[in-house]
């Protein structure tokens, strides 16, 4: 546990003169915990007040309205009809391109998650210090993740691994011929991969600012006691670095999940050819916003919340035993 | 705010600190002791190089194809094509009386720094009391941060674009920005709570034996230290903001009030004439802001810790 | 703690009230319209919003048709919104879900019925009973296009759009294949493509694959003189559509068309089309393609010249049909006569027809036609297209009634669908079944 000054909390709120001299005096363990509590409760509030205007007026609404929704039939305009659990019979009986879907999705997390770790953890390892031009390098690295899902992508991603794209024409200098990549079903999906990939600029940035934050004297204390690079990496770097982790692991996990600008740019919306990126989100938003079944796409939006849930849980469980909290003595 | 010189470093997890003049370093480049260090060097930079090649030909390639006349833009997969002209950046920018990207500029611009200052504000109060403070229904409430990060945001779009409609909202950046200030975007309050736990609390402690309140550690201990979280976020809200389509779309309908992703996707229309060298020269000039944060946020997080930590 | 509960509360109070104002959003009041202004009478001021689809180009040309109605009438704004067409109609679908559609809205015929269905257009007959909207100048079966399922008039059609086969004459004649004659039917259509092929040169195939086109189909059943659609269900037989798709897997397995994969990847618009590059030689394009496809074909710089014609007519005439869009008024609309007003002007200032000079498709007013295509200005690339429509229109095409989901449920379960069957997943007759169950399926929710 860490040490608590009660007086402290009373002025949490000005910035004013901070101390008191009444506030060093109170120091009985026993008289402290009840008005520590408080003081930290007010102050806990107090700090979380914008957050909970926000969540309370923008974000808890919709988000029970779209649970609400979940079990209705609500086509944008007339008043929801109230179906109970009709969608999501349907959604686990009748819909086959629910499953397709489903796939696609489960395949592309498979692939993309841990692409893009090992990739942004190796080049902020790579990009940290040691070498010169590091700035130069760092934001030359970053510069695909800042195009985004701009609509020029699709047409550079044509120009890559189209029918007449760079790849082809690399292939064929040794005598290969393929067809496009992106129009082949069986290949389209990894293009994408590739595309989400490219743009591992943010994940970078986050370990590399993660990196920044670990002290110098714990490598030299490392090295002190005789540690090679890998041992340092091991027992300083990663334990070091681990809450970031566990946030580029679940943050990349519920983006891949939630996959959408980039499959809805390349595909131009349509999840083609073929439904082979039918990405579960892109899914969602055609039968939302263009077959207008909002309370399917609703029902579909909360099967995945639970799904991420139930996985978010895991790793909150999990983290107990491999992330290492500054905060933790 | 230089108070945080009042905070005394302790212990083994010391942070940042002034640097030990005789640590020893390896110089890798400059005297070159050996002729190894340089030839290392040397295969290290190819390679940099080459992967980054490879890496930035799309954004060559687009930047080569707005610099061709607009109706030769896909002639070729080669950087360069015959002719070379500016006539796509000209059109681009100013194609017509509604399409001024001096305008749209302006107005991303502006959404996009309010959202930063908005983002940065709240979600830092929201993480430090996360990170650091014991209270009632924290587990619950920081549950609950999370689950909002986990339902896709299509769903709640149209609940939403009802309610700002009612607020008579719609058409104004309100919708787009007062979001930002009451810290709805749950990734930010994660990020930040990750990178302020990873702060030793012995500072905290520290700063509070000299006699910080909740608000003094805040501002004097945890902000300070935390510039790399910030520079983090406020690159990502520059990016995200920067290059988000929906939410304008949907709120910004008339063209005075675009921003630049709107104005791109202008160029484009499966119905009519398309525009793709204006679209390409655009968007390499879209990306010059963002990029110009990155290099000026870069010292942010690069020296966060060295220059406005402890000293 | 006490304390933080009392510090809660008034927030969940205010939290739950702007729920339930979300909730009732659901069933917010449209404007009470007084009879006078359900026949678009009133006063001409105030401001309107108006919307369409488009690019960069046609905004300029819009905007400067606004402008003039603007000049006309002073005191009156008329606010624009613009987005592109896919984009367009998922913006619309929300703001009809907010009762928050632009007073004059830009729809199309196809999307029509989705807004018909949902009760959320004003008809515009007591409109054109009162002379606030005159029609006179619109051909009937124009006209016809506009209306809803019982028989109102719910759109203005402006624009009249129509699908074209564009063929690269310069390959046809290094070919040495003649183009199909006028009249000619789909066994020409294929013979036109084998005879092709024999001379042209090898990588560029006689045709895209176009068998999961939706607009190309519809030529076929129309030529057959079958129906399209049966209310809500599909009104074409299983059977003419296996004959149809066996059809486009033969012109695949002969090697006339490109790949599947190579179709797949092509982006939607038409400058940056195969057709557009040189890399096939005929398609299946919208009439107005043929300015920008002939623009990119010029930036090859090797001379090739585009051509337009009518699509394959059948035992019971010609295929083609006319895609029409134009303006509606939605029930939220607080300012109708402004917006009847509005859509007068476009749809009959001579002024309005020169200026946006039949942008998105061609004008539907004859008298603007006959000036446009008197004016010495004009392209000779749009005047080809113009004439085009009057070929067409004289031949007195078919109307096809769209479903609501049209777009939506239909042509996206008709291009996958094919797509499933040139990429080997499935047979034709499976696909079939699967595109039959899925459509009626989709239309009829």
């Amino acid at each position: 546990m860490r040490q608590h000054d009660p007086g402290a909390a009373g002025t949490q709120v000005t910035a004013g003169p901070p101390a008191t001299p009444r506030d060093r005096r109170d120091r009985s363990r026993d008289r402290r915990a009840g008005r520590r509590a408080a003081a930290d409760n007010r102050a806990a509030y107090a700090f979380l007040t914008p957050w909970l205007i926000g969540m309370l007026v923008f974000t808890i609404g919709p988000m029970l309205f779209s649970l609400y929704l979940a079990f209705t039939r609500y086509d944008l305009s007339s008043a929801p009809e109230w179906v109970g659990l009709a969608n999501f019979e349907r959604m686990f009986t009748t819909d086959p391109r629910y499953f397709d879907s489903v796939k696609v999705t489960l395949t592309y997390v498979a692939w993309s998650v841990p692409l893009l770790l090992a990739v942004s953890l190796g080049l902020a390892l790579l990009l940290n210090r040691g070498m010169r031009f590091l700035t130069g390098y760092r934001a030359l690295f970053y510069m695909p993740s800042l195009i985004g899902g701009s609509v020029a992508v699709a047409a550079l991603w044509r120009q890559i691994f189209g029918e007449e794209g760079i790849v082809n024409k690399a292939l064929a200098l040794v005598g290969i011929e393929h067809t496009s990549w992106v129009g082949d079903p069986n290949s389209a999906l990894h293009t994408i991969v590739i595309l989400q990939v490219w743009t591992f600029g943010s994940a970078m940035v986050i370990f590399l600012a993660g990196l920044r934050q670990i002290p110098r004297e714990l490598y030299d204390a490392a090295s002190v006691d005789g540690a090679g690079a890998l041992r340092r990496f091991r027992s300083v770097t990663l334990p070091m670095l681990s809450p970031l982790v566990l946030f580029n692991l679940l943050l990349s996990v519920v983006n891949a999940f939630q996959a959408f600008t980039s499959a809805y740019v390349v595909s131009n919306g349509t999840g083609g050819p073929s439904d082979s990126t039918l990405f579960y989100t892109l899914y969602l938003y055609e039968q939302g916003f263009a077959q207008l079944n909002m309370g399917y796409a609703a029902a579909m939006a909360w099967v995945l919340v639970l799904g991420l849930a139930l996985f978010t849980g895991f790793l909150f469980l999990s983290s107990r035993y491999w992330v290492h909290y500054g905060d933790e003595r | 705010m230089s108070a945080h010189a009042t905070a005394p470093v302790r212990g083994p997890r010391q942070v940042g600190g002034p640097r030990r003049p005789g640590r020893p370093r390896r110089p890798l480049f400059g005297n070159r002791p050996t002729r190894s260090p340089l030839l290392r060097a040397l295969v290290k930079h190819s390679v940099m190089i080459i992967t980054l090649t490879l890496m930035l030909y799309p954004l060559l390639w687009m930047f080569g194809a707005s610099l061709r006349p607009d109706n030769q833009v896909f002639t070729t997969l080669g950087l360069w094509g015959s002719d070379l002209t500016l006539d796509n950046y000209a059109a681009g920018w100013s194609g017509g009386d509604q399409l001024n990207f001096s305008r749209f500029f302006l107005n991303s611009l502006t959404i996009t720094v309010l959202s930063i200052v908005g983002n940065l504000l709240a979600c830092a109060l929201t993480a430090y009391a996360f990170a650091r403070l014991e209270f009632r229904f924290k587990k619950t409430l920081f549950a609950l941060v999370i689950g909002t990060l986990l339902l896709p945001y299509h769903v709640t779009l149209v609940p939403q674009y009802i309610l700002f409609n009612q607020l008579g909202w719609v058409n104004t950046i309100l919708p787009l920005v007062v979001p930002k200030f009451l810290a709805t975007d749950a990734f930010f309050i994660f990020l930040m709570v990750q990178f302020i736990r990873a702060l030793p609390s012995s500072l905290d402690d520290a700063a509070r034996i000299d006699g910080c309140g909740h608000w003094g550690i805040f501002w004097r201990v945890v902000m300070p230290l935390s510039i790399p979280a910030l520079g983090t976020s406020a690159l990502f809200t520059f990016i995200n903001t920067w290059n988000d389509f929906l939410g304008p779309m949907l709120y910004l309908t008339e063209p005075d009030s675009w921003t630049v992703s709107q104005g791109l996707a202008s160029f484009l229309d499966a119905t009519g004439q398309s525009a793709y060298g204006s679209l390409f020269a655009m968007s390499t000039l879209s990306l010059v802001p963002v990029l110009g944060f990155f290099v000026a946020a870069q010292k942010l997080l690069v020296e966060g810790i060295a220059t406005s930590g402890l000293k | 703690m006490a304390h933080a509960t009392l510090r809660t509360r008034p927030l969940l109070g205010l939290g739950l009230g702007l729920l339930m104002t979300v909730l009732a959003g659901c069933g917010q009041s449209l404007p009470d319209h007084s009879a006078d202004e359900l026949r678009g009478r009133g006063d001409i001021a105030g401001g309107i919003r108006f919307s369409w689809w488009g690019s960069a180009s046609r905004n300029d040309r819009t905007n400067a048709v606004a402008d003039l109605f603007e000049a006309e009438h002073p005191g009156v704004e008329v606010r624009r919104e613009a987005a592109d067409f896919g984009n367009y109609f998922k913006r619309l679908n929300v703001q009809g879900a907010g009762r928050n559609m632009p007073c004059v809205t830009q729809l199309q015929a196809r999307t029509l019925g989705d807004f018909t269905a949902r009760d959320a257009l004003l008809p515009l007959d007591p409109m054109i009973e009162s002379g606030a909207i005159d029609v006179s100048d619109i051909p009937e079966a124009v006209l016809d296009t506009g209306r809803g399922e019982d028989g109102r008039l719910y759109m203005l059609p402006t624009g009249a759009a129509y699908d074209a086969l564009m063929v690269n004459e310069t390959l046809a004649e290094e070919a040495g294949v003649a183009l199909p004659e006028p009249g000619y039917d789909w066994d020409d259509y294929v013979t036109f493509l084998r005879d092709a092929a024999e001379g042209l040169p090898d990588g560029i195939p006689a045709t895209a694959l176009r068998g999961g086109l939706p607009n190309f189909f519809i030529a076929y059943v129309q030529g057959l003189g079958e129906h399209m659609f049966d209310g809500n269900q599909l009104g074409f037989s299983r059977e003419l559509l296996v004959e149809y798709w066996e059809m486009w897997e033969e012109i695949r397995a002969e090697g006339l068309a490109n790949s599947p994969a190579a179709n797949a990847e092509e982006p939607p618009s038409p400058e940056a089309s195969y057709v557009a590059s040189g890399d096939v030689l005929s398609d299946n394009r919208p009439g107005n393609a043929l300015t920008p496809i002939q623009g990119t074909l010029d930036g090859q710089g090797e001379g090739q010249r585009m051509t337009s014609l009518p699509l394959p007519s059948g035992p019971a005439g010609q295929g083609n049909v006319l895609i029409t869009s134009g303006l509606s008024i939605p029930r939220n609309c607080a300012n109708v006569p402004t917006a009847a007003a509005f859509l007068d002007f476009w749809a009959n200032d001579p002024r309005s027809g020169d200026t946006y000079a039949s942008d998105n498709g061609a004008v539907t007013n004859t008298e603007l036609l006959r000036r446009q295509l008197d004016d010495p200005e004009l392209p000779d690339l749009k005047k080809r297209e113009l004439a085009l429509y009057q070929r067409i229109v004289a031949d007195d095409p078919s109307i096809v009634l769209y479903p609501p989901g049209y777009l939506a449920v239909f042509e996206s379960a008709f291009t996958r669908a094919y797509e499933d069957v040139a990429f080997g997943n499935q047979t034709v007759p499976e696909a079939v079944d699967t595109f039959f169950a899925e459509a009626n399926d989709g239309l009829a929710r």
